[in-house]
């Protein structure tokens, strides 16, 4: 029982990174319609930059948290600008692959600048012991879970009742009713890359302090593809939710039935749930028109 | 004066070339191919021999995602698997290599009806994410079942002898390559002539239509699949004498990346336009580091050292031009030449 409730905590640590990434896919799948493959790279690079605030420019943890916040925003907002805007009225195809080929670049440009290396991620609550019943975790790892309870509930509260997030929804709904209500879908594009850069962000940072900041970080975002479809690609919340059980089983299926299937239970889970419900499990069901 | 091109009969319009130059450049490229190893060295015949391989299995690729439209970023999978049995067969179970070659298609091709079935519900990046889900399922599999595949520690193959031939040579393992790539091209475009290659195209452009007029989509879908994952098999079987010594780090995701830049940068849907693609892909970092060999040598050291991520960037960033830009990819910017010069004056 004692092993059970412990895989289900560190379940529940990796699950929240994979759901905070599985928001952020969510969230700009949302607004645009696009599928970000360079999700991970996003969050890789934020991860590196807030390592560089920390360690070579030595900003205290309070300062970090908003400047992380700011830049992540800047480098979704200029990702946004650069590479897919000019894209607009192109097919979706075209646009997806443009991300795969950001992907690349991001990644590359990574360890061009900050090299091969792996370093720790020093943060003031990092290193203790928290000890819940018979489940041991270390701060950091609780530190993971309330981030991510914090995040979803902002962004839950974000989508619900602020006019920028009822502006995102209606966008999605139809972007030409939300054009004759007023609003500028091109800023709204702009601001779902940063939102979403800013959530993979804090989860990547959250990584780097969790295990390593690592040229490999990218691995992430394709692992996290599974909680996106799980929880429906169009509901950041669900998708959330989705990387909460797709941690959870992933480490389940490590302890009790083979370890090769931590990396893979949710690709296979997500591949059998496609077969049943080919719009995921959330998804809404669109109607085709020839 | 020439009018244009004028199409009269039906065989004329399926002929894979109605036009006599073409077939004369064609004769001429395959003469320089085939004296190509008599002039060039070790490193330049080596090059060609992963261009020739590369585009054999960009010309797989292409056949799913650019001819059919269904989108797979899974294609290393089955280029891992086709890879593995070729090397698996002869090392351990002591299969002629003239027999362990074609297993490496249909093994894939087999696989390829796993990943198949579950996808004929799918679509765009639905699709994308299963198939780029079932390469990691191979990958991980090849890499944790450890008394089938040797796990991490890697297949060795000593017995690389196919009909007399030691592939071992590299001349020769060109000359084999070579021939692969001809029988592949010609085979893939005799396909895209017929009612299947005509069927896939239609599925491409609207499926919804397609099984309107009477395509019976999960037929030719699965047979998109697995002739696709038949040619991209027999490119892994094809890299596994190549290397002689394979392991699962060679199917990363960025593989895969690597053979989607290939069939966009060239042109999606053309057979031509795959193998210009290879050629590209695979020659543009070794010209881009010549280049950078010609830089004063502060520069060339610092980036001769990121040699591996400038590829990436480089790959990364052709990708992203080539969408911008080109969407036809490079087979286009040759047809918008060619229609240029042959409709000129009137040409725009």
């Amino acid at each position: 029982m004692d092993l059970f409730l412990n895989l289900v905590a560190s379940g529940l640590v990796i699950g929240s990174v994979y759901g905070l990434i599985g928001m952020s896919f969510a969230i700009i799948f949302r607004t645009t319609g696009v599928l970000n493959f360079a999700q991970g790279e996003v969050m890789m690079l934020v991860a590196y930059t807030a390592w560089t605030l920390t360690h070579t420019l030595l900003f205290p943890f309070w300062l970090l948290v908003p400047s992380t916040i700011v830049l992540a925003a800047l480098i979704g907002m200029a990702i946004e600008r650069l590479f897919i805007r000019p894209m607009t009225g192109q097919p979706i195809f075209a646009i997806v692959m443009v991300t795969i080929g950001i992907a690349i670049t991001l990644r590359s440009l990574t360890t061009l600048v900050w090299g091969h290396e792996f370093e720790g991620f020093s943060v003031p609550f990092s290193g203790g012991v928290v000890e819940i019943g018979p489940v041991f975790l270390l701060t950091e790892q609780l530190a993971v879970l309330i981030l991510f309870m914090a995040v979803s509930a902002m962004t839950w509260a974000f989508f619900r009742f602020s006019r920028v997030g009822m502006a995102m929804r209606a966008t999605s709904q139809d972007e030409t009713a939300a054009l004759l209500m007023g609003v500028d879908s091109r800023r709204m594009s702009s601001f779902a890359w940063a939102i979403s850069a800013i959530v993979s962000g804090l989860a990547g940072v959250m990584v780097s302090v969790l295990f390593a900041r690592a040229p490999d970080m990218w691995h992430f975002g394709l692992k996290s593809f599974p909680a996106a479809i799980l929880g429906g690609l169009d509901s950041p919340i669900g998708a959330g939710f989705g990387g909460l059980i797709i941690g959870v089983i992933g480490e389940l299926s490590a302890g009790y039935i083979w370890n090769g299937l931590k990396e893979i239970s949710g690709l296979i889970l997500i591949i059998v749930i496609l077969m049943v419900r080919p719009y995921g499990l959330f998804g809404e069901k669109e109607l085709e028109r020839v | 004066m020439r009018t244009g091109n004028h199409i009269e009969s039906y065989p004329r319009h399926i002929s894979l070339s109605d036009n006599p130059v073409v077939w004369f450049w064609l004769v001429a490229l395959m003469a320089a191919m085939i004296v190509l190893p008599a002039f060039s060295g070790l490193f330049v015949l080596g090059l060609a021999i992963r261009i020739l391989i590369a585009a054999v299995g960009a010309i797989g690729l292409n056949l799913l995602t650019g001819s059919t439209g269904q989108i797979s970023l899974g294609q290393s999978g089955f280029l891992a698997a086709g890879c593995y049995t070729t090397g698996l067969l002869i090392a351990d179970y002591n299969w002629p290599p003239e027999l362990a070659l074609p297993m490496s298609g249909i093994v894939a091709a087999a696989l390829s009806f796993l990943v198949g079935i579950p996808s004929l519900r799918l679509k765009g990046l639905y699709l994308a994410i299963t198939t780029l889900a079932f390469s990691f399922i191979i990958t991980q599999f090849l890499l944790f079942a450890e008394p089938i595949t040797h796990g991490p520690y890697g297949v060795r193959i000593e017995d690389t002898v196919l009909f007399g031939f030691d592939l071992a040579d590299p001349t020769t393992m060109y000359y084999f390559c070579l021939g692969i790539l001809v029988l592949v091209t010609l085979g893939v475009l005799n396909i895209m002539r017929t009612r299947v290659g005509r069927a896939f195209n239609a599925i491409r452009d609207q499926d919804i239509a397609a099984r309107a007029m009477g395509i019976n989509l999960t037929t030719y879908k699965l047979t998109a699949f697995a002739a696709s994952s038949f040619i991209v098999g027999l490119a892994g079987g094809l890299m596994a004498f190549q290397f002689r010594f394979i392991n699962v780090d060679i199917f990363s995701v960025t593989l895969a990346i690597e053979a989607l830049a290939m069939i966009i940068v060239g042109g999606l849907g053309s057979v031509a336009g795959a193998i210009i693609g290879a050629a590209f892909i695979i020659l543009l970092p070794e010209f881009v580091g010549d280049a950078i060999g010609l830089l004063p040598a502060g520069i060339s050291d610092v980036l001769a050292r990121g040699a591996l991520e400038i590829k990436g960037l480089l790959i990364g960033l052709v990708i992203i031009l080539t969408l911008r830009l080109e969407p036809d990819g490079l087979i286009g910017v040759w047809r918008n030449l060619k229609r240029y010069w042959s409709r000129w004056p009137l040409s725009v």
